[in-house]
């Protein structure tokens, strides 16, 4: 057994090594494993409820410096993985199965004085969220001591953590600060160098840029590899983000309910996805600044894992499912160097994935090629485009805060105009604070300009509005004409109240209906949305429908008082990736049959680029640049918004791949 | 810094607001209390003589003049501490009633209270620390059913057994009838005789709260991500416990205790009846029984100001602890 030595390392000496049970892997046969995960299962279960598989006989490993990606859609298992991994999981999930070998120590045998030694020394993590991942009334400097402390770190912490900073280039000054006094983005540097300040040997990051503005994870990114190319760890990336996760790792496993079903090296699987799933995945990526723009989504939800299910666990949503899927439980097997679970694909007989459709992007063409959502084979329909519904003109919006006899005053936004019109989607693109939500609220009447004009033309009449002068009634009449779609489907809508409560509300407010009429409506209403039977759905409660589902109620909503204008705050960031282009192909549908203007708030220019007629780029307040999408996006005239562009992840070029 | 002065300005408003809120409810409730007062010990039907009602009023030194100049006399009144005569202690002044009751309250409940606290917030951190363990279900378990006794029959209780039956403490009052009030060994030691029973029935209910209240803000913090992300880094579990779990869940109940402080100046008036104990809320219980309105509105101005002063303490005091309070503040 290796001898584990709690005294920091100085400098970064691979170790010897003095284990002799080891035992011989498959697939990297001779190489030295840092990590091995061996047949590790972890099941949750929770008194009232089924015994739920949350991760099944998952075994993999990681040899020393190398970067692996692990790529799944949420309740994959994947961060139950990695806290499985960590040993971090607490009651009701326990690993159940199967263990962890780090460095030739058995992690889940360890009692917990020999485990609290090893932690952070050989094996680091960083949280998605590091809001709360860093003690809120400890100052930043106090956590790095704690941290040097707790594993006897004596000599020239002080040198060693300003030199950690440097390396995330943060500034000294922020060691006096409490988390609350940084960004979001600051915050994850501290959490990175925390996490790289015993000099580890493996880091596990789980979804560390989720969250963080595009540019903001752009800069952490090439931050995260170059530290690695310098100090050499290794690194288990686990993330939902299939652009980040092919663009930073070598080797990238692919999870699907409780199982790892792909593992190839990420050039590879770019190139040639041997499991469906994953091409699903991938076809549901594209980047926005070709000149065709083709995305595909995974009809379906993943399986209950809290039921024992013979055969393939994809099969319900595969488009090349055959009969013996559904009976026998596929192996994870070698195939073309890589590592696939998937009886077609071991068999040979999975198509090859066509060539030509993009440029090295895999189209697949078992799933719904989402008609509705191919841009470029719908020319600008010049005649469709009728006279706009809501101007925003030449609107200021200014914030005072006053403090004593000083007045402080920001510009949310300064001097933006636009236009909706009947029947197309206008996109606001920016980072978070860029003022895209401050305009959503005061095309709503929420706020009012401090100068300048928000005016609403009703479709059927020639009066105009002044929405930035409405008072009491006259305000709430002219809601009805606008509608929100909200980021959060999970607390749009009222946990307590069923799905044909929450529509029955605008109906009875702003339509008068009452008794049957309400439920008959709101069935209707279901199926525009695609939640066919509708009277499946009415009495369900939000908790039983998944993230898709509910976003789908939370629109059925926004359409029931029948706006004109609907406001659609990040729709689909909350969703899963597979089922994204699913819920844009409906708002577009939408937006076309109905002849809407929508407002399309967002930060992500693929999904502007899939649904919008017209993008707006805003940075700081400032409109910085506006055009049709194809132009904006294709051929950005303004830095900003070629900084917006570049920051987006892109597993299809190989330019950005370091080393 | 400006987080304070902030809550201290607030402090002096509101003080300021309970003062004159004070001085206005009464004046705005009809009737005439010297009319009251005559024609009650007249007797209802009897008509009430003009001479008794001056007399009345010139003893009990009914204000005078206009509702500014009243203000005025009445603000500086207070800062005297002149609250005027008690009518069912007559002639004793009130703040001669409070000066005799105040401290007996403040020792037997203040006393009581912060070893409350301070048990409560340790047996809920030794719960949450060991939580689903056999000491967490004793703790969470045995609070939770001492919680559901009727406080008056635990005193009771604690009556009928120490005091009627074994006889080890005296059963009523805050001294034997054989001792005189001062700082001698004998009456202390009497005091404390008698203040064992109605403690102990206060101790016995007082940690509930706050035990239930540390124990679920701590298992909550510890179930946070930084809790979490702590023990990945290979901190010790007590440092993580205290830290990361204690630290974090005893800001809530530090405005608890505050305010729970501020309201010993009134007195625990279920106690102090049943153990018969001179107390602020025996006196209370007495001012409103005799319609005593002076020493009411004494009582409830102590009340206000004591609950308005833990307030501030309580706000102070948080701004220490959680620094996310003094930046939210002061931006």
């Amino acid at each position: 057994m290796n001898l584990f030595q709690p005294e920091p390392r100085g400098a970064h000496t691979p170790r010897p090594t003095l284990r002799s049970d080891e035992p011989q892997g498959e697939v990297e046969k001779g190489s030295m494993a840092l990590l091995e995960v061996e047949n590790l299962s972890v099941t949750y279960a929770p008194r009232d409820a089924p015994v739920t598989r949350a991760v099944q006989d998952v075994s993999f490993r990681i040899r020393e410096g190398e970067f692996v990606g692990l790529l799944g859609e949420s309740g994959c298992g994947k961060s139950t993985l990695g806290n499985g991994i960590l040993r971090l999981l607490s009651p009701p999930a326990r690993i159940s199965g199967g263990r962890v070998v780090l460095d030739g120590v058995d992690l889940t045998g360890a009692d917990e004085e020999r485990l609290r030694g090893l932690r952070w020394t050989n094996l680091s993590t960083v949280f998605q969220s590091s809001m709360n991942s860093l003690n809120p009334v400890l100052r930043i400097e106090a956590q790095f001591a704690e941290t040097f402390a707790a594993h006897r770190v004596g000599e020239e912490v002080g040198a060693r953590v300003v030199e950690l900073l440097r390396m995330v280039s943060l500034d000294p000054g922020v060691l006096r600060a409490y988390p609350h006094e940084l960004s979001g983005g600051m915050r994850q540097r501290v959490a990175l160098a925390l996490a790289l300040a015993l000099r580890p040997r493996l880091v596990l990051l789980d979804e560390p840029t989720t969250g963080l503005d595009v540019v903001v994870q752009r800069n952490i990114l090439d931050r995260l590899a170059t530290l690695r190319h310098e100090l050499g760890f290794a690194v288990l990336f686990i993330s939902h983000d299939l652009g980040t996760v092919l663009e930073m790792a070598d080797r990238v496993m692919v999870m699907y309910a409780g199982e790892i079903v792909e593992d190839r090296p990420a050039p590879d699987l770019v190139r040639e996805a041997q499991h469906p799933y994953t091409r699903g995945l991938l076809g549901s990526y594209a980047d926005p600044r070709s000149a065709e723009v083709r995305v595909s989504y995974i009809p379906g939800r993943p399986p209950d894992l809290s039921v024992e299910q013979p055969g393939c666990r994809f099969t319900p949503r595969c488009p090349y499912a055959e009969d013996a899927c559904g009976q026998r439980r596929p192996e994870l097997r070698p195939d073309d160097g890589g590592l696939v679970r998937c009886l077609v694909a071991q068999d040979g007989r999975l198509p090859r994935t066509p060539a030509g459709a993009g440029p090295g992007l895999p189209v697949f063409v078992g799933f719904p090629a989402a008609a509705g959502l191919d841009r470029s084979a719908d020319p600008p329909p010049e005649q469709a485009v009728g006279d706009p519904v809501l101007l925003v003109d030449d609107v200021t919006k200014r914030y005072t805060t006053r403090r004593g006899l000083r007045t402080t005053s920001v510009d949310a936004v300064r001097g933006v105009s636009l236009a909706l019109r009947p029947g197309r989607v206008t996109a606001l693109v920016g980072q978070s604070g860029s003022g895209k939500t401050t305009i959503a609220r005061l095309v709503t009447g929420v706020e009012r300009p401090t100068s300048g004009q928000v005016r609403f033309t009703a479709a059927d009449s020639t009066t105009e509005v002044r929405v930035d002068r409405l008072r009491g009634r006259a305000l709430r009449d002219y809601r009805r004409h606008v509608q929100m779609i909200f980021q959060d489907p999970f607390s749009a809508l009222n946990p307590t109240r069923t799905v044909g409560y929450a529509l029955s509300r605008p109906l009875v407010n702003y339509h008068g209906l009452r008794g049957p009429a309400v439920r008959e409506r709101a069935a209707e209403l279901l199926e525009s949305v695609g939640l066919a039977p509708a009277g499946q759905f009415l009495d369900k409660l939000p908790h039983q429908l998944s993230g898709g589902q509910r976003q789908r109620v939370v629109t059925a909503r926004a359409l029931a008082p029948e706006p004109e204008i609907l406001i659609a705050d990040e729709p689909v960031s909350m969703l899963d990736v597979s089922i994204r282009a699913e819920i844009l192909e409906l708002l577009g549908k939408l937006v076309r049959t109905r002849r809407l203007a929508m407002l399309y708030i967002t930060h992500d220019l693929l999904s502007a680029r899939l649904l919008a007629d017209e993008v707006l780029v805003l940075n700081h307040g400032d409109l910085v640049e506006q055009g049709p999408t194809l132009e904006v996006v294709g051929a950005a005239r303004d830095d900003y918004t070629r900084l917006l562009l570049d920051s987006i992840p892109n597993p299809f070029s190989a330019a950005r791949r370091p080393g | 810094m400006l987080y304070f002065v902030r809550r201290f300005a607030f402090f002096v408003a509101t003080l300021w607001a309970a003062v004159t809120l004070n001085f206005l409810i009464p004046r705005l409730q009809p009737g005439d209390p010297a009319e009251a007062i005559v024609s009650r010990l007249a007797g209802r039907n009897e008509a009430i003589d003009p001479a008794q009602v001056r007399a009345v009023r010139i003893m009990l030194g009914a204000p005078d003049g206009s509702l500014l100049e009243q203000y005025v006399q009445y603000l500086g009144a207070v800062a005297r501490g002149d609250f005027g005569v008690s009518y069912s202690y007559f002639p004793y002044s009130v703040t001669h009633m409070i000066g005799q009751t105040l401290l007996w309250t403040v020792i037997l409940v203040g006393v009581t209270q912060v070893i409350s606290f301070v048990v409560g917030t340790l047996l809920g951190t030794w719960a949450a620390y060991r939580r689903n363990s056999r000491v967490d279900s004793i703790i969470t378990l045995g609070s939770t059913f001492l919680g559901t006794l009727p406080f008056f029959w635990l005193a009771l209780l604690l009556i009928y057994v120490f005091a009627i039956t074994l006889r080890w403490f005296p059963e009523r009052g805050g001294y034997g009838g054989g001792s005189t009030p001062g700082w001698s060994w004998l009456f202390v030691s009497d005091a404390i005789q008698h203040s064992v029973l109605p403690a102990t029935a206060l101790l016995i209910t007082g940690p509930i709260g706050w035990i239930i209240g540390m124990r679920n803000n701590m298992v909550q913090s510890l179930g946070e991500d930084h809790a979490r992300l702590a023990l990945a880094r290979g901190l010790p579990r007590r440092r993580i416990a205290l830290t990361y779990g204690a630290r974090l869940a005893i800001l809530p109940n530090v405005t608890g205790f505050a305010i729970a402080l501020g309201g010993i100046l009134g007195g625990t008036v279920l106690v102090e009846s049943v153990f018969n104990y001179p107390g602020m809320g025996r006196l209370l219980l007495e001012a409103v029984s005799n319609r005593d309105f002076p020493l009411m509105q004494a009582i409830f101005l102590f009340t206000t100001i004591g609950v308005l002063v833990a307030n501030f303490l309580a706000d102070v005091l948080y701004g220490v602890l959680d620094p996310r309070v003094r930046r939210a503040e002061s931006t």
